[in-house]
């Protein structure tokens, strides 16, 4: 570790109080008559910023998860969409199709986070003594499965066309037009995401997250030394579940909707290329890897025009080959990630 | 109107088929090199457009279009996996599986940038030969994929039970240490099962380009039930993996006839459903093999 | 008193049967050596005994409580403890953190307590690290505990894994044979090892092949052949035993 982490180590407070402070911060500013207007131009960023801090939630559950863990979950857009649809159906007023009962948003907040820990239990109790690669063929079949009943159950869902007219409390409260909801909700939203990273990091820095790393090396071992693996197992993969519905419960109440296309396998992509990018297990490399992999697919977004002789379909898929490639490399020549330690996890580089 | 039983059962052999090939070789992969391919669907997606390209392009005859198809698979599938996954055969079974995905993210994408999203139909002269009295009619060409996949079983048996490479498979699948001590070349044989994997694939991939297209995501679209598919069947087992490829098309096409009206759609979610529950009641298949931790 | 009763254990791998009725029992305090050819259905037992597998039938009875379905990290917290034939410690994790893990009863390791950082968790990790330095520095690998435990040589980790046996203050151990692959001096020390163990009251059962060492080290010897108990009794009756004699050589 550099100077610099260590001497951030020996602050008085860590992310937790940050976390807490600038969500204190935030809400007054959201309460406030002020308001800051994103400059024209910005707008971009402070869009993908919100996709960040939401992904980046769903990241740190799924560090824990198998950074810390060893759980392989390739189904966290599982979660994360059925904390989104949750929400989106519990509080939308009149949506266009599909079911809408019109609650207060916290209600749906809450039922969202509900719903995908529910999940979470369910799949962590029946599938979690699996080996770890069938574990990831299971999560991911359940994230399919997921996306699939979101287009086939029309009735409830909306099917492809989304549930309309979902509440937005931070754009309600922000009140001043323009693109100042934006930069209310990155504060927010992002004052959250602060506040997780926190609660998660004082679990994997604890005796707690010394057992989760003792799974990760030797299952057996760990349970003969006297650990509830088991139990530790299934109770990571909820917390994990729930962070992930909140966060999906978040990004439809920005929205103002709810769609198949928020919850596709390319946000397991990019979250797990991410940690991978990052170093699994290293909570602040994670986070990193996080924002490499969406300034890559934000600044490539800017090339597309300047390329000439190729197509905006042969220009998506360039870049989907890009990161596929990228994740090859990672996993190669450097399977620990550009933070990540490499005795941690148990890999040659 | 009302498809009578018989004509699902006849779909369903069709699906069957194709996944059949597609799981033999997953299964094989997963036996022998102790990994789970999820490139395997662009293998196959290669395999289709490699037959596309003979046949369509090139002209052949359909038998020397799916030989093409055959071959230039598995030799593309061997090299890839020779420069991909071979030097990293030690490091474990996660890191693999994500090798593959990336691999195939690369793979699928790089072919869409060449060949666009659309779709390119190997067209044939179909004859249907129709049973009214029974209620169904089964065309030329669906006959001619459930004939070639059960010459490729066939072929396939005789292989794993007539060779010494066959044989020294199946040791190899039963326990690799015992194996290595017995003096088998394990390289040779990782080798020959890449390369009998993306000859299959190759095959299915010509199947899907007759009976579908061939685009970007042919073999991609079927790799959730290629994996059911081995799973149900036992995985490693590629005997398994035949039964369960059938089991699963005949499932999802009869079970069209069961489901409510408006949840048709649920069909390929409901394979993943199967698959769960397979893994649940009975995680090593119908041969029973071992999937649990410890 | 018996601590550990062992009655009539079964367990069979498909047709196979590894363990065929197994019955012995160990007294508190003594030194048990369980002996037998190779496929003898040591090993299954041991895994039976500790719960790493399940047993078809029979009954494991430890410190009066009967113990047969109770899952590993329950005998180990009842203070019946394992070590496993290839040394397995947990190589992605330092010296300290190995010794560390097992510390029984720890408030850190429960959600609530990590994230509110609770002085009951520090005080425990204090009293843990304390006691780790000890055991440390008892088995000679105070100088590694910042090592990854993956870095250390073949004895080392043997050492490692019986120190951090003995975090879990168990009152018995079960040793997957402690002399495997080891060297003569490292061999001796072990032995010392055990033996000061045994002095301080702790009860072990060693399956072991280096008949030699094992013969001076324990009180009793237990002989397996075909997943039954061929002959038990002191290590001069065993080496005089006629049935033990052509089992071995037979076998």
């Amino acid at each position: 570790m550099t100077d610099l982490t260590s001497r951030i180590e020996d602050l008085p407070g860590d992310a937790v109080h940050a976390g807490l402070i600038a969500v204190g911060a935030a809400l007054l500013f959201l309460a406030s008559p002020l308001f800051v207007q994103a400059p024209s131009g910005s707008l971009v960023f402070f869009e993908v910023g919100v996709l960040f801090v939401l992904y980046a939630m769903v990241l740190v559950g799924l560090n824990l998860q198998f950074g810390h863990a060893g759980l392989v979950n390739f189904g966290p857009v599982a979660f994360f969409a059925v904390g989104g649809y949750t929400a989106a159906v519990l509080t939308a007023e009149d949506p266009f199709q599909g079911v809408g009962l019109g609650l207060p948003w916290p209600v749906g907040l809450a039922a969202g986070v509900l719903a995908a820990m529910a999940l979470g239990v369910l799949l962590g109790v029946s599938t979690l003594r699996l080996r770890d690669d069938f574990l990831a063929i299971v999560t991911l079949a359940v994230a399919e499965i997921v996306h699939g009943s979101i287009i086939t159950f029309r009735d409830i869902t909306g099917g492809t066309n989304g549930l309309q007219n979902v509440p937005q409390p931070v754009a309600g409260t922000t009140d001043a037009g323009g693109n100042a909801e934006l930069v209310s909700t990155v504060l927010v939203f992002g004052a959250f995401a602060l506040l997780f990273y926190g609660l998660f990091r004082r679990l994997s820095a604890s005796p707690y997250g010394r057992v989760l790393r003792a799974i990760r090396a030797d299952e057996q071992v760990t349970e003969t030394l006297g650990k509830r693996v088991f139990r530790y197992k299934l109770v990571v993969f909820v917390y994990g579940a729930a962070v992930a519905g909140l966060a999906g419960a978040l990004l439809v109440f920005y929205n103002g909707a709810a769609s198949d296309t928020f919850f596709t396998i390319d946000m397991t992509v990019i979250v797990w290329v991410g940690m991978l990018i990052g170093g699994a297990g290293s909570d602040r490399g994670v986070l990193g890897g996080l924002a490499v992999i969406m300034s890559f697919q934000l600044l490539t977004r800017f090339f597309n025009d300047s390329i000439p002789f190729v197509t905006q379909d042969q220009f998506a898929s360039i870049r989907l080959m890009l990161i596929g490639l990228l994740l090859m490399i990672i996993i190669k020549y450097r399977p620990e990630g550009i933070w990540g330690n490499a005795d941690r996890l148990g890999v040659d580089s | 109107m009302e498809i009578p039983l018989a004509q699902e059962v006849i779909f369903g052999l069709v699906i069957g088929s194709y996944i059949a090939l597609g799981a033999v070789g997953f299964t094989l992969v997963y036996g022998l090199v102790n990994m789970i391919n999820f490139a395997h669907g662009e293998f196959i997606t290669i395999g289709a457009f490699a037959g596309y390209l003979a046949v369509v392009v090139a002209g052949l005859p359909l038998p020397v279009g799916i030989l093409v198809a055959l071959v230039a698979t598995a030799v593309v599938g061997w090299g890839i996996a020779r420069i991909t996954f071979e030097p990293m055969n030690e490091t474990g079974a996660v890191p693999l599986l994500m090798m593959s995905i990336g691999l195939g993210f690369v793979l699928r994408n790089g072919m869409r940038v060449i060949a666009g999203p659309s779709s390119r139909r190997v067209r044939l002269d179909v004859a249907t030969y129709r049973f009214d009295d029974l209620g169904f009619f089964v065309t030329s060409q669906q006959l001619l994929i459930i004939g070639l996949a059960l010459a490729a079983v066939v072929v396939m048996h005789l292989f794993l039970s007539r060779t010494m490479l066959g044989i020294a498979m199946r040791a190899t699948s039963d326990n690799e240490d015992l194996a290595l001590v017995s003096g088998i070349d394990t390289r040779r044989i990782r080798n020959a099962v890449w390369l009998a994997a993306s000859g299959l694939a190759g095959v299915a991939g010509v199947m899907l380009a007759l009976s579908q297209g061939a685009n970007p995501t042919t073999g991609f679209g079927q790799l959730l039930l290629i994996i059911t598919a081995a799973i149900l069947g036992g995985a490693g087992s590629p005997y398994g993996a035949v039964v369960g490829a059938y089991l699963l098309g005949i499932g999802i096409t009869v079970s069209v006839e069961f489901l409510p009206s408006g949840l048709t759609e649920l069909n390929a979610t409901m394979a993943f459903v199967v698959l769960i529950v397979v893994l649940l009641i009975r995680p090593g298949g119908i041969v029973n093999t071992e999937v649990r931790t410890s | 008193m018996t601590l550990l009763d062992v009655d009539g254990l079964e367990r069979s791998f498909g047709n196979l049967v590894a363990v065929d009725g197994t019955t012995f029992d160990v007294e508190a305090g003594e030194i048990v050596g369980l002996i037998g050819p190779n496929g003898a259905g040591k090993t299954t037992t041991f895994n039976c005994i500790s719960g790493v597998i399940d047993s078809d039938a029979g009954t494991v009875t430890f410190d009066g409580e009967d113990v047969t379905t109770v899952p590993p990290h329950g005998l180990a917290r009842r203070g019946l403890v394992r070590t496993f034939q290839q040394t397995r410690e947990l190589p992605t994790m330092t010296v300290e953190e190995n010794m560390l893990l097992p510390a029984p009863d720890h408030p850190g390791e429960r959600a609530w307590h990590a994230v509110g950082q609770t002085g009951a968790s520090r005080e425990r990790e204090q009293a843990a690290r304390e006691r780790a330095m000890e055991l440390l520095e008892t088995f000679d690998l105070e100088t590694m505990v910042e090592e990854f435990a993956g870095n250390l040589s073949g004895g080392q980790r043997k050492l490692l894994e019986l120190a951090r046996a003995l975090m879990l203050d168990p009152k018995m151990l079960l040793l997957d044979e402690p002399f495997a692959g080891v060297n003569p001096s490292l061999t001796n020390e072990i032995v010392d090892h055990i033996e000061a163990l045994n002095d301080d009251g702790l009860t072990l059962l060693i399956i072991e092949h280096e008949l030699e060492t094992l013969t001076e080290l324990v009180d009793r010897l237990v002989v397996l052949a075909d997943g039954q108990v061929l002959a038990t009794g002191t290590p001069a009756e065993i080496m005089d035993n006629e049935e033990v004699i052509d089992a071995y050589l037979g076998g």
